[in-house]
């Protein structure tokens, strides 16, 4: 064993004089950066504000007792994710052990049975919705009307008390599934107009591409949300639904160029032979090239859904109390004091999970998709 | 596809009704053409009557004229050009009493300044991260893989508020600024390096020493002969060495009072942290492309240089990377334009940034939408200034017979 660790460590880190220097400058830096982080989260770090501003945190200024709406919200998302991810991933027993790992985390951490309970049953429901797709083949058949109507009734159950009330990581989620969602088509769209027969489209479908590549998103956002009420004065739009535009007519771009690789993907030789059997232009587009195209990008557009999420925190130009603005809405209490290092950590590591399981979703993804592809 | 092809029916075509076809073809097309065209200028026509009638019902008219008028405000940092009796223009601070659009000039330049340190910082680490990926030493690039992972899937924005409350504004007040060696302050008022200031007369000798210092400094930067690059570098040192022994050229060294610091070069906290954020980011970008290229590299490279007897260290330099740098650099062109991009969020902790002043300008005069068109013309001349200079590049790179 330890001819073994010498060998390796001989092998790994001292194999040459100058990564025996490297490694003895790095190694005790990292080990005391390490060190001295995790003596600080579990000494010094007073971590009691995170479960006691969870509610903040999680759905903003949303009214207490109208928290159900939001779990429910929250239970549509999980069993719609459930259910997308067992179209990729057999459901296995152990999986059931991760999934049980968050609520039972939140108990742990002294949440109490209204917050360990409903989260109990999320994680259930994206259970159920995982392993009914993985040996259901039916399921998968249902699941894009299914997703359609689980999205409108997000709305439905989140609607009553105020759309404006959308907050937390909550409304990062909803903007980064609205967006996902509502840019695909208008990105497809765009696609072909910039492969389009007509000089005309493709002009306007470029230019509309290049232009919004080159802006920065917080301005996009930001323009819409002035421009809306000048446009149409009178028509009072709530600022969560122009974020929302914003980030679509902004994300569209970045969808077509996606898609117009995707496109560019498929061999000559499929058209052609669309061609000579006769079908129409439009038939070839539906039914040949976007299906084979949509299949060579999913990888990229799920990269692109971590993007949008990664830019949600934006919102704060307009004035939306997302995830980054509750938590600085939490560090502005005088009540908690200096708190800063414990807030900022847990935004960040919450930003973390969520951003590598979308990347190795995403990685998977694109491991299934390339298996009999060729 | 042409529009002129059709399926020509078997057998014998007749010539006339093959044209008509032709003409009939070309009718249709130009006529979905032209109602496409009808109806796109409909529809700005459209918008832009809503926007006149909202702009109205607010009893604001939609002009440039705003520009012109005194903006009232002041702008912490940042420099705007002044056309005085000079020929030229000089560049000099802001000041309250300058017209919005000298305000609108000064965003320009504290955005384009961020963007090309950040340019230049960005690249050198997110080199170094990406070499590092791929190094030998087991810690090394693990560590290298966790940074790149890390940032690469947090949010930019709470970054840049970690960098400059977390980091930036926990550094030690002045009083008791902590003080490097070779004069560098690090205070919660900034930063504060030393920086080399000019002291020369309009003589002909400090102008031809000046002129000589900056011809050594391309030579050495351009290399423009090729094989110059070592003697231009011993003649900018010791013309630099003139020069500071003659006193034309002297070092600067901030100086701290109570509370605050003068002379040498300062960077505002707000700078700091930007910087801080989008150079890390944007690195950890870089990195990924970096390893990638290095990647894709053939295998057999790495072996004959092996072979000849090169050091890993040697392969890197002198066989991989100048390689690598040639396919990067359109991928680099991206980063460059998705970082100038990102200094927009500046706005966040106050840097006074193109869309920040854009944003008081509005604010003050009620002319958002005319602001608009100034902030996207500007940004998307940026962009198109860092393509247009990326392609140079690769196409000075790329020489005929140094093809991949």
């Amino acid at each position: 064993m330890i001819a073994y660790a010498f060998k390796w460590s001989r092998h790994n880190l001292f194999a040459k004089p100058f990564d025996a220097l490297l490694s003895l400058i790095v190694i005790p830096g990292t080990l005391w950066l390490i060190y001295s982080a995790l003596a600080w989260a579990f000494t010094t770090a007073q971590w009691d504000i995170i479960p006691q501003s969870m509610r903040v945190l999680m759905i903003g200024i949303f009214p207490a007792d109208q928290v159900w709406r939001a779990w429910t919200a929250v239970g549509i998302i999980g069993a719609l994710l459930g259910a997308a991810l067992g179209c990729v991933f057999s459901f296995r027993v152990h999986h059931a052990f991760i999934l049980a790992v968050p609520p039972l985390a939140l108990a742990v951490s002294g949440q109490g049975m209204e917050v360990s309970g409903p989260a109990a049953l999320v994680v259930a429901i994206l259970g159920c919705g995982w392993a009914l797709t993985s040996y259901v083949p039916l399921a998968r058949k249902v699941l894009l009307p299914a997703s359609f109507t689980g999205f409108i009734s997000i709305f439905a159950v989140m609607a009553p008390p105020g759309v404006g009330l959308w907050g937390g990581l909550l409304l990062s989620i909803l903007l980064t599934l609205v967006t996902a969602v509502l840019s695909l088509p208008i990105g497809i769209l765009l696609a072909f107009g910039r492969r389009s027969r007509f000089s005309s489209v493709r002009v306007i479908c470029t230019g509309y591409i290049e232009i919004m590549r080159s802006l920065p998103l917080i301005l996009v956002v930001y323009w819409i949300w002035i421009l809306m009420p000048v446009l149409a004065t009178g028509w009072n739009l709530a600022d969560v639904a122009r974020g929302m535009i914003g980030f679509t007519i902004f994300y569209s771009a970045y969808v077509a160029e996606y898609v117009r690789s995707g496109l560019q993907a498929v061999p000559q030789g499929q058209t052609e032979a669309a061609r000579s059997l006769g079908m129409s232009e439009f038939d070839i587009n539906r039914s040949i090239v976007l299906p084979q195209a949509l299949r060579v990008v999913v990888p990229p557009l799920v990269g692109n859904v971590l993007d949008i999420f990664n830019a949600a925190p934006l919102v704060f130009i307009i004035g939306l109390t997302d995830f980054l603005r509750a938590g600085q809405m939490i560090l502005a209490n005088p009540q908690y004091g200096d708190r800063t290092y414990e807030v900022y950590s847990f935004l960040l590591l919450t930003y973390f999970l969520a951003g590598s399981m979308i990347t190795y979703a995403a990685r998977k993804l694109e491991a299934h998709m390339a298996v009999g592809s060729r | 596809m042409s529009i002129n092809e059709t399926s020509a029916a078997p057998g014998v075509v007749d010539r006339d009704q093959q044209q008509a076809r032709r003409l009939r073809n070309r009718l249709r097309y130009d006529a979905i053409q032209f109602a496409i065209i009808a109806l796109a200028i409909a529809l700005v026509g459209v918008l832009a009557y809503c926007v006149k009638e909202g702009l109205a019902a607010k009893g604001i008219k939609f002009s440039f004229a705003f520009l012109a008028n005194t903006a009232g405000f002041d702008i912490s940092e940042g420099k705007t050009l002044s056309f005085g009796e000079e020929i030229l223009p000089v560049f000099e601070a802001f000041t309250s009493d300058r017209t919005n659009g000298a305000a609108f000039v000064t965003g320009i330049f504290n955005t384009a300044k961020v963007a090309v340190l950040a340019i230049v910082f960005s690249t050198i680490l997110g080199t170094l991260f990406g070499v590092g990926r791929l190094s030998t030493n087991w810690v090394v690039r693990n560590l290298c893989f966790w940074i790149v992972e890390f940032v690469r899937n947090t949010p930019l924005l709470i970054q840049l508020v970690f960098w400059y409350f977390a980091v930036v504004l926990q550094f030690p007040p002045l009083a008791s600024a902590a003080k490097w060696y070779g004069g560098v302050i690090i205070s919660q008022q900034g930063l504060h390096f030393p920086s080399l200031s000019w002291a020369g007369d309009g003589s002909p000798i400090s102008i031809a020493l000046a002129t000589a210092t900056w011809l050594a400094f391309a030579g050495a930067v351009f290399d423009p002969v090729g094989k110059m690059r070592r003697a231009c570098m011993i003649a900018l040192a010791v013309m630099i060495g003139v020069l500071l022994a003659t006193d034309m050229l002297s070092v600067d060294y901030p100086v701290a009072s109570r509370f605050q610091a003068s002379g040498g070069t300062s960077l505002s906290p707000e700078m700091a942290a930007l910087l801080l954020a989008i150079v890390v980011n944007s690195a950890c970008y870089i990195a990924e492309i970096v390893r990638g290229a290095i990647d894709a590299l053939p295998k057999g490279q790495w072996e004959a240089a092996g072979s000849l007897g090169l050091s890993r260290r040697d392969t890197i330099s002198d066989i991989i990377l100048p390689q690598v740098f040639r396919v990067v650099l359109p991928s680099f062109g991206n980063q460059y334009i998705s970082l100038t991009k990102n200094t927009a969020l500046g706005i966040a902790i106050g840097y006074p940034d193109l869309f920040n002043i854009y944003g008081t300008v509005a604010n003050q005069t009620g002319h958002s939408l005319e602001g608009i068109v100034i902030v996207m013309a500007s940004y998307l001349l940026l962009s198109w200034t860092i393509s247009a200079v990326v392609s140079f590049a690769d196409r000075r790179l790329n020489v005929v017979g140094a093809k991949r």
